[in-house]
């Protein structure tokens, strides 16, 4: 989840924190009055990046590891309206080198998600999220930062169909992300080849797409998905040079994902792969989350 | 039915917030600085001291021609036809350089010190390739724009800048040919006129050396300076503030301060600053004094220290012998109490380091890509110059005065890295949040130029003494918090910048300015 509201930061930098109960990107909804908590730890390492489109590694950071804890309520308004909120728990480490790693309480997030259309089994959904910081954590201290206090918005149209025999789906979706300007501890820095004097930085919109082919019965879902995420505009990791919040990242990934839940408890498990990027880390990642189903009077 | 309404609201909101959204202003704002007319034009500059010029007529200038004969009255004519309309980028071009020629001319050495401050990655065989002034583009870029490196350059470049001034100013007296505007009053100006004569530019006279010192520092950027140097040039046209031959005179008197500048770089020993070979001596000669365990690069692949000769390079404000003198005594041995007491605060700061302490740290930290540590506080020089609207010649006394005393800093504080080669706190299990400087660790190199810049700057503006000293407290606890020096490196640093940088404010005081 909170993939396409952190493309960068999911892209590689940091962690893909995703997990995906009933997410942001699915057309899985809860019923009315129902509410499903999922605790979810995540754990992403790469140890080969690209600065631009330059493939390396770095013996002075040697594999870099981000690691979280996310609690994530979904919260069914209606059947075909849902509230999705998480707030993770983020730490950053390296196997080599000097740099400290970072640790704190991230950004708040929160989805609306709302079945448009259905007609059949073809549905369109309508998605739109947002994030603001809650922790007071560095920024700009890249590869290790936990995120980048920028506030965000997505806007995501979700289509989706799904034989209702077979419980095989095929899942797309398009998306905008929005995100503030964010403020530095320095107040001056370089990006785009010049030197601004003063502490506020543009972080570059993204933008993400995704197809997801995958098995829905009821309580047993698996599905193989593939992502493009990818910075709108955004300048190049110099040479030699750290990452900045200014980078143009982007990343393709592709994944599989399953979740088996036949009762109110249920368990969920994610793992990713970056083939291709640009100013990310070619990172690994795993999710396994506990998910608990909580019905309020039928 | 109900249902649906509900679903088309909610779909509108959505839609409505989102197009709000994408069409929101990302624009980052800067403060900007605008022109002024100075507090005094400093008629008596003609005569301050310069630093390599014996005397202002060391350089010389053509007489000019009348305002009264038909060459200056073609030059009138041609400026009013520039200067009577101008284009949005042209009023832009007038806006920006009219804050001061000084000014931006600083602010644009800065901007190429971040440039170039990257460190060269290893190859495939383990080892760094050195950059080549000859190939400066080539990967590693030339220069390494490191904070001794970066200190240099903006020496030479604040000198040249001075001493071409002073000698404008005498030129500007002697022959006190007025400004056009003064001559002819419909001459159309774009910027405040002072009674300053106008003959040299003031203008061109700081572009000619500035551009002359900046492509020597950084022979990459020729494209990139000669726009500069134009759109400086034309600007003064366009302004309606100088005619052709106020410039021409003006480039020419920067060009021969320039050059002797540039004689001087040549033989002031920064080619053997990099000098590798001679580190193997340095240690023996630390060990000899004791020390148990020397600094040792922590990068992988090892990373031959940054400039262990930038000690040796001339010094401007003291000579040779006190520089020795200015050295520190040793640090605490590694086996002392205050060795442990040092350590122990670190590693408190290791295991919580608070959200303030990683403020002050990354606040401070100017590393890697950005202008140094010299280039913040030639910054906050610039800056506080600007604002008490000093003169072109006053603004690049400032600068020249507190950019030796960078330099001079930097090698002392180097010249006493060498010597000691003592070990990093990394060497002892010590993280860092602001990224490790590959060089020895007594003294800390921001506190020394810190506490010089801020001694400087005091004694330029007493009334705000207080407030630098604590700017300079502050850049040298950043680099405890930031976990890579000890206290001692820091405190130690701090008294002998202070000491360096009392003798750029000696010189301060007897310059004749009478400042």
């Amino acid at each position: 989840m909170k993939r396409s509201l952190k493309c960068l930061i999911v892209a590689a930098f940091l962690t893909p924190f995703a997990a995906q109960a009933q997410m942001p990107q699915d057309a899985i909804y809860m019923s009315k009055r129902q509410i499903c908590v999922a605790g979810m730890y995540g754990y992403s390492s790469w140890n080969q990046y690209w600065e631009g489109s330059l493939k390396r590694e770095n013996l002075n950071i040697g594999t870099q590891t981000t690691q979280s804890f996310m609690l994530m309520p979904v919260i069914g308004i209606s059947k075909r309206v849902n509230v999705i909120l998480s707030l993770p728990y983020v730490w950053t480490s390296t196997s080599a080198g000097n740099l400290m790693g970072q640790h704190g309480i991230q950004d708040v997030s929160a989805w609306l998600k709302v079945k448009a259309v259905q007609v059949g089994g073809f549905s369109v959904n309508a998605v739109v999220g947002g994030s603001i910081p809650v922790g007071n954590y560095v920024p700009n201290f890249l590869p290790m930062s936990i995120g980048l206090q920028c506030r965000t918005v997505t806007g995501r149209l979700l289509l989706n169909y799904r034989e209702r025999k077979t419980g095989l789906y095929v899942t797309a979706h398009g998306s905008y992300g929005w995100r503030s300007n964010t403020r530095i501890d320095q107040d001056a820095y370089q990006a785009n080849d010049r030197v601004y004097n003063t502490n506020e930085v543009q972080v570059p919109n993204t933008y993400d797409a995704a197809v997801r082919l995958g098995v829905l019965r009821k309580g047993f879902q698996t599905e193989f998905w593939a992502e493009r995420m990818s910075c709108l505009n955004g300048d190049n990791i110099r040479r030699n040079d750290m990452p900045f919040p200014t980078n143009n990242m982007q990343a393709t990934s592709v994944g599989w994902y399953a979740k088996v839940q036949p009762h109110n408890i249920g368990v969920n498990a994610r793992v990713g792969y970056v083939v291709d990027g640009v100013n990310v880390g070619q990172s690994t990642s795993y999710m396994l989350g506990l998910l608990y189903q909580i019905n309020f009077k039928k | 039915m109900k249902k649906y309404s509900q679903l088309l609201t909610i779909s509108c909101l959505m839609i409505g917030l989102s197009a709000a959204i994408i069409s929101c202003d990302k624009s980052i704002t800067e403060p900007q600085r605008v022109g002024y007319a100075p507090a005094s034009v400093d008629e008596k500059a003609g005569a301050w001291k310069t630093y390599i010029l014996t005397a202002p007529t060391d350089v010389t200038v053509a007489t000019p021609t009348a305002v009264t004969s038909a060459d200056y009255l073609a030059e009138v004519a041609d400026l009013k036809t520039k200067s009577a309309s101008l284009t949005q980028e042209q009023q832009e071009a007038v806006v920006y350089w009219g804050t001061g020629a000084v000014y931006r001319w600083n602010e644009i050495a800065r901007e190429l010190a971040a440039r170039y401050n990257v460190p060269p990655a290893s190859n495939a065989d383990g080892k760094y390739p050195l950059p080549d002034a000859a190939n400066p583009l080539a990967d590693p870029k030339f220069p390494f724009s490191n904070p001794p490196y970066s200190a240099r350059a903006f020496a030479y470049l604040s000198v040249a800048q001075y001493d071409a001034l002073v000698a404008t100013w005498n030129y500007k007296y002697k022959f006190n040919r007025s400004a056009p505007s003064k001559v002819d009053a419909t001459v159309r100006v774009a910027l405040p006129a002072s009674a300053l004569p106008a003959y040299p530019s003031e203008d061109a006279v700081v572009a000619a050396a500035s551009y002359t010192v900046l492509k020597a520092m950084f022979p990459g950027e020729g494209p990139y300076l000669d726009a500069k140097l134009a759109e400086h040039k034309n600007s003064r046209l366009w302004a309606g503030m100088n005619v052709a031959s106020d410039l021409t005179a003006g480039a020419d008197l920067g060009n021969q301060v320039a050059a002797k500048l540039m004689a001087r770089a040549k033989t002031d020993g920064m080619s053997a600053a990099n000098n590798q070979t001679l580190t193997a001596g340095m240690i023996e000669a630390a060990k000899g004094r004791g020390l148990s365990e020397v600094w040792l690069s922590q990068e992988s692949p090892l990373r031959p220290p940054m400039l262990p000769n930038y000690g040796a390079v001339t010094t401007w404000n003291f000579d040779a012998a006190t520089k020795v003198a200015l050295r520190p005594g040793p640090p605490p041995a590694l086996n002392s109490p205050e060795f442990a007491t040092a350590m122990d605060e670190l590693k408190t700061i290791n295991k919580s380091q608070t959200r303030e302490q990683a403020r002050i740290a990354n606040y401070w930290s100017d590393g890697a890509g950005s202008y140094t540590p010299p280039g913040h506080w030639m910054r906050a020089a610039a800056n506080a110059a600007n604002d008490a609207k000093y003169s072109e010649v006053r603004m690049a006394r400032t600068l020249a005065l507190v950019g030796t005393a960078l330099m001079d800093a930097g090698i002392c504080c180097w010249d006493t890295k060498s010597y000691y080669y003592y070990p990093r706190p990394q060497q002892f299990g010590m993280k860092t949040s602001v990224g490790l400087p590959n060089f020895p660790s007594y003294t800390s190199g921001h506190s020394t130029f810190s506490a010089a810049a801020a001694v400087v700057l005091g004694s330029i503006f007493p009334e705000r003494t207080d407030e630098f000293w604590a700017q300079a407290q502050e850049a040298s606890n950043s680099r405890i918090y930031g976990l890579i020096h000890y206290r001692f490196d820091c405190s130690v640093g701090l008294t002998c910048g202070k000491n360096i940088g009392s003798y750029a404010a000696a010189r301060g005081k007897a310059d004749g300015s009478g400042l």
